[in-house]
């Protein structure tokens, strides 16, 4: 029932990332960038006062403030990409919470704000805690029941003042200072945007962020190396609030009064037209989107009584509306994605002066090239170390066990009584005709899919019916027959959401960058040197959608071993790869295999198949026909029946067909 | 029990709105899988127009009709200029194009009629009492009319061949396009359905409920939590959803708290998704990789 819009359907899409490709990599280029603009805020904040009238210093001052809660909406949409559409909810509780704690408890202001944002912080645990499980439009329709009820109980609660709200909120003060005017109240507000700006920043850039910018693209993809989707569009969802917390205890400030106004629906769609027009690819988008919306808001509550007379009340919401469409239809990068495209006219103006090009840097073999002859013969020697894991199970040890598995769609059987077991130090090879039902016992093995029925066991864990994350805590993980690829990273981001599992730097490390450095620098050498094993050195930068499928097939291979799996399933890993590379493949599982690692492989190429396997297990219509070495499958009647359709006695055909790589098609 | 009955009947009345609501929802969702949340404005456009209409001299069933047939034409346009041109929906875009179509109606209501809020003529005026339990006449014609669209939308759905081949680009979208089906045929057909019903919907509710501005964002809350039960994908789980929620509401207004009216959708739908996502009255779905 989806859409038919790309080839790789995804759960909880984000807009698409136009024209951004290199959003991920961590180089200086961008770190540069968030410096020059973070300069560039603190000049522009500084001389304002002095350039534009107090009412503009006002309208900057409400534009700051919304910018926070922004961000963290910004996060939740980019980054988790949920939609929440009562944003408005937490930033009320927050205003509310200091409201009440600085005028009825004579609390200092900065106290008051750390205890809303903790408050405000438990309420998005309850609301995400159910409602993160399911699909985006339940969570943003869900969301939007939270504003309603935030507002409604804002109401209807004496203590908070009912309809008039809490007034007489005093500026805050500290070390005898009061900040009391627009421009006082910038000096108190600008440190706080920064420091927002850069935790947002980081945290895009940390482990988390390039998890869920996995999950973005591939939510199963993601799971299947260990990245729990949910839990961490949880703590997304509590870190947005937190900024939707802060952002009201400031409104709460400046405003002097807080009423059920600041939990309405319009305040929620305010704070998402800023994320939207600012741009979802960066978080600078919050702050240039507040100016902006903040801008477009007092030009039309002008303008439009003007057109329309006697019009009164939030008719600059029109303006809104018109603003979300058009923006999302005609430039869904927002204006990020607008001085992008100023960015990239400007280098291409500049280019041809330089004339030096960032791909020329390394040497190797051009991306064309890459012939029966042109790879070097010598990468991986005979001799070369087995991959072994330290402190792996030993060679014979039981990983898998499947017992029992079963799986019907509605009348039909897919998968009928499966039972197997795989061993560290084994490849077995699943095969069978097409729709004999081996994907689909690879996503019930693999957490994708729950099985009607029969258990999973890996290494000593049962896993069936749960989440792939689950399964690939086990340390096993898989690649997919339909490319899951992270499209919106390059080959070396790609491999490096597979170091999930063997990296461990949170949100908050992740914020503060300093303390996940190392790891984040090992997590990449570690990313660059799979890339190099399974050959693909010369792509590490480049974007993996743009490699060719078989080539994606081996960032997918390299993505699995960078989480360290002592069981590894490969589905039709060699589709698209040319003979030397699938020789090189082979020679890569053989060197897997020596190392400790149990191997099951999918693969329609039954000449390899038949010369890498230490057994074969047969699947026809769901069925387990048989399992033996390649010797015993290859003389197997059953087997051959099942291939080829043929009767049993007519051996002749079936040894010559069977000889034949994808005789089976 | 009379009280029961009493709070019942007023429920299943305002259910039947809910229904008329959770239909367009489901209209649209099965066929491209957006969640329309302009539904709710859809409702609020109708009851207001027809209120103008009234006020303007135009007798009750012209009037009515110029309601449904301004409700269809925006709904028509809103498909045409702002969901068909998008390539790649995603459920954030979706969400997102939806809500700006809804916002800019809302304020576009609220600067042609004002901020207040007004009712309806009531169909017929005056009470019925059945057994000690009071019913307005207007009741009546909600449950009534409500039947028979919903009996429409069944008979569309069902029996013509435009109404199955929309079921066909639910279920199967790429064999209904091999089959010769288009996906923006079926699309605008079923931005169409959801005008209509949500237009039928807001006169139906004007009378009781009064109608202003910014009705739309409960009414189309609440005929979503309705879609909801019936897992977004059923039309009968919808209709069912729309008269339990107006049930449950009523009861809870009536029994514990006239406050907690609003709060019951949401709990419903808290409950409801987290117990069964595939809805209470509706089908399981599978996702597939």
């Amino acid at each position: 029932m989806a859409l038919p819009a790309g080839p790789l359907p995804t759960r909880g899409g984000v807009l698409p990332s136009t024209g951004a490709p290199a959003r991920r990599v961590t180089g200086w280029r961008s770190r540069r960038g968030d410096l020059i603009g973070i300069l560039v805020l603190i000049g522009f904040l500084a001389l304002l006062p002095f350039a534009v009238s107090g009412f503009w210093v006002n309208v900057t001052v409400y534009a700051l403030i919304y910018s926070i809660a922004a961000i963290g909406l910004t996060l939740l949409m980019g980054l988790a990409g949920q939609v929440s559409l009562g944003h408005a909810g937490f930033f009320a509780i927050g205003a509310y919470t200091q409201a009440v704690l600085v005028t009825k408890y004579e609390t200092g202001s900065l106290v008051a704000s750390v205890v809303a944002v903790a408050l405000t912080m438990t309420a998005a645990v309850l609301v995400g805690l159910p409602l993160l499980r399911l699909r985006g439009h339940y969570f943003a329709l869900a969301t939007l029941g939270f504003g309603i009820i935030v507002s409604v109980a804002a109401t209807e609660s004496d203590f908070l003042g009912a309809t008039s709200g809490i007034f007489g909120i005093e500026k805050p003060a500290f070390n005898g200072r009061t900040y009391d005017s627009a421009g006082e109240y910038l000096l108190l507000l600008a440190p706080v945007v920064v420091i927002g700006l850069l935790l947002a920043r980081n945290v895009v850039q940390s482990r988390i962020g390039r998890a869920l910018g996995a999950v973005n693209d591939s939510e199963v993809a993601a799971e299947s190396l260990g990245v729990d989707a949910y839990r961490l569009r949880l703590q997304v969802l509590v870190l947005s609030a937190a900024y939707a917390s802060v952002a009201g205890s400031a409104f709460a400030h400046w405003l002097a009064v807080v009423n059920p106004n600041s939990a309405n629906f319009p305040l929620s769609v305010k704070f998402l037209l800023i994320s939207v027009l600012g741009g979802l690819g960066t978080i600078w988008g919050a702050v240039v989107g507040a100016l902006a919306v903040e801008g477009l808001d007092e030009g039309l509550s002008r303008l439009i009584p003007n057109i329309v007379p006697g019009a009164s009340g939030e008719v600059e919401l029109i303006g809104f509306g018109i603003a979300l469409t058009v923006v999302v239809i005609f430039m869904p990068g927002g204006i990020h994605q607008a001085w992008l495209a100023v960015l990239a006219l400007g280098r291409r103006l500049r280019r041809p002066a330089r004339g030096d090009r960032p791909e020329a840097q390394r040497p190797g073999v051009p991306g064309k090239n890459r012939g029966e002859g042109a790879e070097p013969a010598t990468s991986v020697a005979v001799e070369e170390p087995s991959l072994a894991r330290e402190d792996g199970p030993a060679a014979g040890t039981v990983l898998l066990e499947v017992g029992g598995l079963t799986r019907r769609f509605g009348g039909v059987v897919a998968v009928d009584d499966l039972s197997f077991t795989v061993a560290a130090g084994e490849i077995l090879a699943l095969i069978g005709p097409n729709g004999a039902g081996k994907t689909t016992v690879f996503n019930m093995v693999s957490g994708a899919l729950a099985p009607t029925a029969g258990t999973v066991t890996v290494s000593g864990r049962r896993v069936e019916g749960r989440k792939p994350h689950v399964f690939a805590r086990a340390r096993a993980t898989r690649t997919f027959q339909n490319l899951q690829i992270f499209s919106s990273m390059t080959v070396l981001g790609n491999v490096m959401v597979g170091r999930h599992l063997r990296s461990s730097a949170g949100l908050l490390r992740g914020a503060l960058v300093v303390p996940a450095l190392a790891e984040e620098q090992a997590i990449e050498s570690s990313a660059r040197r799979l890339v190099e094993l399974v050959g693909l050195g010369e792509d590490v930068d480049r974007l993996a959608a743009d490699l060719p499928f078989g080539r994606q097939r081996l960032v997918e291979v390299a993505r699995a071993l960078a989480s360290e799996p002592d069981l590894l399933l490969l589905d039709e890993p060699m589709a698209g790869l040319s003979g030397s590379e699938r020789r090189e493949l082979a020679r890569l599982l053989q060197r897997l295999r020596a190392g400790g690692m149990g191997v099951v492989l999918v693969e329609h190429d039954i000449d390899a198949v038949l010369a890498l396997a230490d057994r074969v297990a047969v699947l026809d219509d769901g069925v387990l026909i048989a399992l033996g070495t390649p010797k015993e499958i290859r003389n197997d009647p059953a087997v051959i029946a099942a291939y080829l359709g043929v009767e049993e006695d007519d051996e002749e055909a079936t040894e010559l067909t069977l000889t034949e790589p994808g005789a089976e098609g | 029990m009379t009280d029961f009955l009493q709070l019942t009947f007023a429920g299943v009345s305002v259910g039947a709105v809910y229904a008329l609501i959770a239909i367009g929802f489901v209209a649209i969702f099965t066929v491209s899988e957006v969640i329309n949340l302009a539904q709710g404005e859809f409702a609020a456009l109708g009851g207001l127009v027809a209120i103008s209409s009234v006020a303007s001299g135009l007798p009750l069933v012209p009037a009515l009709v110029v309601a449904l047939v301004s409700v269809a034409i925006v709904s028509v346009l809103m498909e045409r200029l702002v969901i068909a041109p998008v390539r790649r929906m995603t459920t954030l875009t979706s969400i997102v194009l939806t809500l700006g179509v809804s916002t800019a109606l809302k304020a576009a209501l609220l600067l042609f009629y004002g901020p207040n809020a007004e009712g309806l003529t009531a169909f017929s005026a005056g009470f019925i009492d059945i057994g000690g339990v009071t019913i307005r006449a207007h009741e009546l014609w909600i449950l009534g009319v409500a039947a028979v669209v919903c009996a429409a939308v069944y008979w569309f759905y069902e029996k013509t061949t435009t109404g199955k081949s929309l079921r066909a680009c639910a279920e199967q979208p790429v064999a209904a396009r091999l089959v010769g089906i288009s996906l923006g045929r079926a699309s605008l057909i079923s931005f169409l359905v959801a005008g209509v019903t949500g237009a039928i919907a807001g006169v139906l509710a004007s009378p009781v409920t009064f109608t202003a501005w910014d009705s739309g964002l409960t009414l189309g809350l609440k005929g979503f939590v309705a879609a909801t039960l019936g897992g977004l994908v059923s039309m009968r789980g919808a209709i069912l959803g729309g008269v339990v929620l107006g049930v449950l509401e009523s009861l809870t207004a009536g029994y514990i708290d006239t406050g907690l009216r609003d709060a019951v959708a949401f709990l419903l739908l808290i409950v409801v998704l987290v117990l069964r996502p595939g809805g209470v009255f509706g089908r399981h779905a599978e996702a597939r990789v």
